[in-house]
């Protein structure tokens, strides 16, 4: 699981580009969205096609979208659970 | 009037699919999609056209073929808000991986514009707005300016766009689509339809409405959220500015209005949005029939605010307000029950309502013609004003205006690509770090041109010219989707592909809640965005700021732009002029004196030197001229310049300012700052013209553009 954090912190700086952020500064229980990061709506819909793309995790709803991008670690655990086939 | 929409063909057909609530949205059949379900669109499903030019094309002219029957003569401007363009076409083209430009030849929003004013030999100004889903109703209001300022006589506006797949899966990849088609304000509504389609209204002046008048353009109005790239303020507050605006330009008040054409996407966001506005605006007033058609019809996008207009003139005419399709159970959030079924009632004004990316709000009030009750508010012939110049920024490869001027001062060219952290300097990396480059450029243009005033008050209304839009977010965009077999993208570039993104930033930098206006009309982008910044200023003094810019990409930009394609090197940049409505004796002004296209025949020249005031004035008033010829028109402007020399004999220097600043269509906002400049200074400075600095001694600088577009603005002291 630490292993798919990391990796999604990295993809997450990647993806949104963030300037001057290394995974070590992300707190992997820290509000992910309208915290210190400042990511908003679009960065989440940014994340949805990173997600969809290099995990194969479908997000299409906002509900789902709220409880998965709390923050890193319920992320990490969303893909986890999705890829083991354990969640709907 | 003409309109073509998934609905039907022509004014008679609307009416018919008014009458009867016609559905019109299908799943897409118009290219294949490999890997999502066809999603449902408006999609104009029986279109046939003979001429080989790109769906949005054909769907302006159709529409602008229709609205010019009957019509007595050419009309005097040609207005059209556009925001696909050629994409249909070009899309296909770089799936395809065909590099040849001359297949691009239609690719710019502009060129839709000017195939229109050639159909109808238009030869006056020929303007092309974007402003995403509000650009109809923009390109209405500037129509609307032009006529109050006697400047035209009679305009052909409207808004046109067509399916492709940027829109298509670009408002997919921002989960603004409703897989089940668009039911606006219902409670389960999940997004909009993407649509398509044109409508275009040929708009006169007169002190009494003419016999065959369906209906009277009573005032529009504009406005901008300041918020956010892609999402309304919560409250509607844009939305509710916009209204009260076009309500207080149409000189009446909202228990005047007898129905409301909403803007109603279907979005989750939009529609509760505006439905807040409209609240705001009635306060404890009951609400007049409302209704949104893109449940029928879906969005058209550009085209909307116009569509909006001819429906409202069709709702007056016909005594009819449209049903909301789609709409099914209330939304206890929204409080807005909209017309179910088409309903007959006797209408007299209509608000139409146009929102879009970047905050841009554009309504309409439209009146019948044969009721009015007050003098129209025509301002009798109120010239587009003078604006006063508080601030400027330039971009060249050099840097900035000082590099600009520096560089230039050793005799050498300007031209080259701006440097990256030339264009980041003023601005926070962090702040910008979703913006790509034509974004970063404007909003630090418009930065630095505001930076050493801080103590006035900061632009409240934003005017933005580009020839291509952001070039970096399309390609992107397209690769992404290509590279994914068409199943991913990114919604950043999606919403930063929209030419009024810029303009969108920039407004939300200064909270600029006024206007927000891109234009796109190729070379003279910028020329247009000041004249537009002008015609609108004149009930104001609120300062504003005019921006042009251009970015260079390296495969796009020669691919589109034939004047980089023959360039010796890639070029990019753009101004920006902090201005004020001139009132003040002692600032520079700028005025920009004369737009015409000049695709139809070769006239223009005597036009425009009676407009600045003939030879005499000239050579007098004007102690020097920059001009700008692109380089793909450079024989005809030539000719042209040549024409506008050996008539006026015009005795002081003419600078070729496109040899040192490069081609790229915002060069031209360049010169501006530039002639702003030199004027400053007084003087010419050595190693521009002559070996040695040329005073002006109190004459002003005229800035002149040729080829197919005419222009000219004045800088004077």
């Amino acid at each position: 699981m630490n292993e798919l954090i990391n990796e999604l912190k990295v993809k997450i700086i990647e993806t949104l580009n963030l300037i001057d952020v290394v995974p070590e500064n992300i707190d992997e229980n820290a509000q992910l969205i309208g915290g210190d990061l400042g990511l908003d709506s679009i960065d989440v819909l940014e994340l949805v096609m990173m997600l969809e793309k290099d995990y194969g995790v479908k997000i299409d709803s906002r509900e789902i979208g709220v409880k998965i991008f709390a923050s890193v670690a319920a992320l990490a655990d969303y893909v986890h659970h999705y890829q083991s086939g354990k969640s709907n | 009037m003409g309109i073509i929409s998934p609905v039907g063909r022509g004014i008679r057909d609307t009416i018919e699919a008014i009458k009867n609530a016609a559905p019109g949205i299908k799943p897409l059949r118009l290219f294949p999609t490999s890997s999502i379900e066809s999603l449902p669109v408006g999609e104009i499903t029986s279109l046939t056209y003979s001429e080989d030019v790109p769906r949005t094309h054909a769907l302006a002219r159709i529409a602008a073929e229709e609205a010019m029957h009957n019509a007595c003569g050419s009309p005097d401007a040609v207005v059209i808000g556009v925001t696909t363009g050629g994409m249909p076409v070009t899309e296909e083209l770089l799936k395809k991986g065909i590099l040849d430009p001359g297949k691009y030849t239609y690719h710019s929003t502009g060129s839709v514009a000017s195939y229109v004013a050639r159909h109808v030999k238009c030869n006056g100004p020929v303007i092309t707005v974007s402003t995403a889903c509000s650009s109809g109703a923009v390109a209405l209001k500037i129509a609307l300016e032009m006529l109050r300022s006697g400047k035209a006589k009679q305009v052909l506006a409207g808004g046109v766009d067509a399916l492709c797949r940027l829109t298509y899966y670009g408002f997919h990849s921002l989960q603004l689509v409703d897989e089940t088609g668009a039911h606006p304000f219902d409670r389960k509504r999940r997004g909009m339809s993407v649509g398509e389609g044109a409508a275009m209204l040929l708009l006169t002046v007169a002190e009494s409405p003419p016999h065959n008048a369906v209906a009277e353009l009573l005032g529009a109005g504009l406005s901008c959220d300041a918020y956010h790239p892609a999402a309304p303020h919560p409250t509607g507050d844009g939305a509710l500015k916009a209204m009260k605006e076009a309500l207080s330009d149409a000189r009446i008040s909202p228990a005047d209005i007898d129905y409301i054409h909403l803007h109603g996407t279907g979005t989750v966001d939009n529609d509760l949005a505006e439905a807040r506005a409209i609240h705001s605006l009635f306060r404890d007033r009951p609400l007049p029939p409302l209704s949104s058609q893109k449940g029928a019809i879906g969005h058209s996008l550009a085209a909307a605010g116009a569509v909006g207009a001819v429906v409202s003139a069709i709702s007056i005419t016909n005594g009819i307000a449209p049903a909301n399709t789609g709409f099914r159970e209330p939304d206890p959030l929204l409080n807005l029950i909209p017309s179910v079924e088409p309903l007959q009632a006797n209408i007299n004004a209509v608000l139409a309502n146009s929102f879009g990316f970047g905050g841009n709000n554009a309504v309409l009030v439209l009146g019948n013609p044969q009721r009015r009750e007050r003098a129209p508010n025509l301002f009798c012939k109120v010239q587009p004003v003078p604006l006063a110049v508080l601030g400027s920024a330039c971009f060249t490869g050099a840097g900035n205006a000082k590099k600009t001027m520096e560089r230039l001062d050793q005799g050498e060219s300007a031209r080259g690509i701006v440097p990256p952290l030339e264009i980041l300097k003023p601005l926070s990396e962090k702040y910008v770090r979703r913006l790509k480059r034509l974004c970063r450029m404007a909003l630090s243009l418009a930065v630095s041109a505001c930076e050493d005033n801080e103590k006035l008050a900061p632009p409240s209304a934003v005017y933005f010219g580009t020839g291509w839009g952001g070039m970096s977010e399309t390609y992107d965009f397209l690769s992404k989707l290509y590279a994914s077999d068409e199943q991913f993208t990114s919604p950043t570039d999606f919403i930063g592909s929209v030419h009024n993104a810029a303009a969108g930033h920039v407004a939300i930098r200064f909270q600029s809640t006024g206007p927000n206006v891109t234009t796109t009309g190729g070379d003279c982008s910028f020329e247009h965005a000041l004249y537009s910044a002008s015609l609108l200023s004149h009930d104001s003094n609120a300062p504003l700021i005019v921006i042009g810019a251009d970015e260079h990409h390296d495969i796009l930009s020669p691919l589109f732009d034939a004047s980089v394609a023959l360039g010796e090197f890639p070029a990019d940049g753009g101004g920006a002029l902090y201005l004020r409505p001139a009132t003040s004796e002692s600032l520079l002004r700028i005025c920009p004196s004369f737009i015409a296209y000049a695709g139809n025949n070769g006239g223009g020249i005597s036009e425009l030197i009676i407009s600045l005031g003939g030879a005499k004035r000239i050579n007098e008033d004007f102690g020097a001229i920059l001009s700008g010829i692109p380089a793909a028109e450079r024989n005809k402007g030539e000719a042209q310049l040549n024409d506008f020399l050996s008539t006026t004999g015009y005795p002081h220097p003419v600078i070729d300012y496109r040899r040192f600043v490069g081609e790229f269509p915002s060069a031209s906002a360049v010169a501006a700052v530039l002639a702003v400049s030199f004027a400053h200074t007084g003087e010419i400075p050595a190693n521009i013209c002559f070996p040695r600095a040329t005073p002006l001694r109190g004459r002003g600088i005229l800035v002149l553009g040729f080829g197919s577009h005419i222009t000219a603005m004045e800088i004077t002291p």
